[in-house]
């Protein structure tokens, strides 16, 4: 006990140099836990994505940008493209789909869209969201103006089961669409997804609503014991300027973005450990060399190795114990800032699910890993506290 | 025999030179009283204090305390040994400056793993004992070099060791208060029968010494 005591008035007697150390460990983490949180975020919204049709063949126009299956620029698909498509031995269904991101600067793409639009035929709901339930008193649309929507936009805007929702199309004409239901789901995609019929979403996004085109993506289901790759192949062949994506190969597309994110996050977060194991050793070794008289007065009167090893490691935990606490607190909330920045999503619908970003086992990984990084740093001094020699450190001058 | 020294001998290398701190040191302390080691600066004092303390390791020679061979025992030994049988005084205190008074006298206890309890009771007396019932609560930098003294012998005190060594302990003081630092030593050594080496040049200590030896370049004179 009294060794702590000592610590912690070790450290106290020292506060700029503390406040100092535990700044610098906690400026690391706030970056560690918002890049980590951010991309880890991200990551999962894109897996999250791919199970939607997880078994399902994705048809997209070929030279489409595609993540997860949803295209995110490029083509439409025609009718006709459809109808061969259901032509194709093995195939039970194909339901095409209009999906939009939030774009927002003409042609570019947000980094985080804030929302996506989905159109789905009526009574092919299903294929996109499953054994999804909609929240107790909601429908699936069964008009041409009805709508569904995500929990956290539906949150964002007040909207309710009967709420109406202005929107404009593409020729600025003005279609007042009704919210059927919302979403009993916490699937990131559908948290800021809007579900409505095909045609509706036809007639938001294509100029023409007459053309032939009928989206810009298709589903296709087909029979039990086919290979997805089989049918893929049929696709491929039996129709023209299609590329057939099968749940590998979907996830194949993202996978070296996905990897590229997790290996930047992981660098970032090796560097900026490597920084507070270097700046934790700094200032631990200078206490140290402060203090070589008093752990030779230790040595002298007795103290075992164990007592001085213990005192610095326990002065250094308490440092990264402290500055990971502080820098997972701000690091949590920066982590919302900066997704309700990218997002235009209120920064309080991030709050009220601040532990979907920054989730639990990101903040016990970081906890963790700061205090090891932290009790690693502290080793080398406290090991040099230990070999200090009693009869020249008993000369030092403080 | 409390102390028994062989031919003991300690060498520093201070880049290419050699130099000696002590030379063939023969000495036979007999228990109880005090034993003054005086010598100019630079004479050896404070190594010869240092290696009888086992704060240090002779570079040749042996070092006997009550009959057991020192020299060649672990760090780990040599540590149960100074916390047991001896206690140190030095000239600069040397107290821990974030504890108070009296948690630095009973950090020795603590170490020895003594219940909180009665560490508290012995170090309140061992404090009484040198004249500071008052300044318990106080830390090493709101005490006078006398009072941070006392604190010192109080903490060389703790453990009721039979060996006291202390480096020039009125080093630091006033000629007042250098007396009143002699009278104590003088004083513990009678009452609790401890025998107490001191490295010093103050005449005065030497004076109240029973035995008194003199160090020259390493060398023991008399």
């Amino acid at each position: 006990m009294r060794i702590t005591v000592m610590c912690f008035r070790n450290l106290l007697r020292r506060r700029l140099r503390t406040t100092l150390c535990i700044f610098g460990i906690s400026l690391a983490t706030v970056f560690i836990v918002a890049i980590g949180a951010t991309t880890t975020h991200y990551t999962q919204v894109i897996r999250d994505m791919n199970i939607f049709f997880t078994g399902k063949i994705v048809a997209v126009p070929e030279g489409a940008m595609v993540v997860q299956g949803f295209p995110v620029v490029g083509g439409n698909i025609p009718q006709n493209i459809i109808e061969e498509i259901k032509q194709i031995e093995g195939v039970e269904a194909a339901v095409p789909m209009l999906v939009r991101f939030g774009y927002q600067i003409e042609a570019i793409v947000q980094l985080a869209p804030s929302n996506i639009t989905i159109g789905v035929p009526y009574g092919n709901w299903s294929m996109l969201v499953g054994a999804t339930p909609l929240e107790p008193g909601g429908n699936w649309p069964s008009e041409r103006d009805e709508v569904v929507l995500g929990q956290s936009i539906a949150a964002q805007y007040g909207l309710k089961v009967g709420s109406t929702l202005p929107v404009k199309d593409m020729n600025k004409t003005m279609h007042i669409l009704t919210v059927s239901g919302i979403l009993d789901s916490r699937s990131a995609l559908l948290l800021r997804g809007i579900i409505i019929p095909l045609e509706m979403a036809r007639r938001l996004h294509y100029e023409n609503p007459d053309v032939t085109w009928k989206g810009n993506m298709v589903v296709v289901a087909f029979e039990s014991g086919l290979k997805e790759e089989e049918i893929a192949e049929r696709i491929r062949a039996e129709t023209r300027g299609i590329e057939a994506l099968t749940t590998d190969l979907r996830n194949e597309i993202v996978e070296p973005l996905l990897s590229d994110i997790e290996t930047w996050n992981a660098g970032i977060t090796s560097v900026l450990y490597a920084l507070s194991m270097v700046l934790i050793t700094l200032v631990a070794m200078i206490n140290i060399s402060e203090r070589r008289r008093d752990f030779a007065t230790l040595d002298a009167i007795g103290a075992p190795k164990r007592t001085v090893l213990r005192m610095v490691v326990t002065e250094i935990l308490f440092i990264g114990l402290i500055g990971s606490i502080i820098g997972i607190v701000v690091g949590s909330f920066s982590a919302v800032l900066f997704a309700s920045q990218y997002t235009n999503i209120p920064l309080s619908l991030f709050l009220s699910n601040i532990f979907e970003i920054v989730t639990p086992w990101l903040i016990v990984r970081v906890l963790v890993s700061t205090v090891a990084v932290a009790t690693l740093a502290g080793l080398v001094p406290a090991l040099a506290a230990t070999r200090i020699n009693i009869a020249e450190g008993l000369r030092s001058e403080y | 025999m409390i102390v028994e020294t062989k031919d003991l001998t300690r060498l520093y290398h201070l880049g290419s030179s050699r130099i000696t701190a002590v030379y063939k040191a023969n000495l036979k302390i007999e228990e109880g009283g005090i034993v003054s080691i005086v010598g100019p600066s630079g004479s050896g004092k404070t190594t010869l204090l240092n290696l009888i303390g086992l704060n240090d390791k002779p570079t040749s020679g042996e070092i006997f305390f009550r009959d057991r061979k020192t020299s060649s025992i672990p760090d780990k030994e040599r540590r149960k040994i100074r916390l047991r049988d001896m206690g140190f005084i030095f000239q600069t205190f040397n107290l821990l400056p974030t504890l108070t008074a009296l948690e630095n006298v009973e950090l020795p206890m603590a170490l020895l793993g003594i219940p909180q309890e009665t560490q508290r009771t012995q170090a309140v007396e061992r404090l009484k004992s040198v004249g500071l019932a008052e300044r318990l609560e106080h830390k090493p930098r709101e005490l006078s070099n006398g009072e941070r003294q006392r604190v010192a012998i109080a903490r060389a005190l703790a453990n009721n060791p039979s060996l006291i060594l202390a480096d020039e302990p009125t080093g630091e003081l006033d000629s007042e208060t250098g007396q009143e630092i002699i009278d104590l030593l003088l004083n513990l050594s009678k009452k609790e029968t401890t025998t107490v080496i001191v490295a010093t040049h103050d005449e005065r200590v030497a004076k109240v010494s029973q035995v008194k030896l003199s160090i020259k370049d390493g060398e023991i004179t008399n």
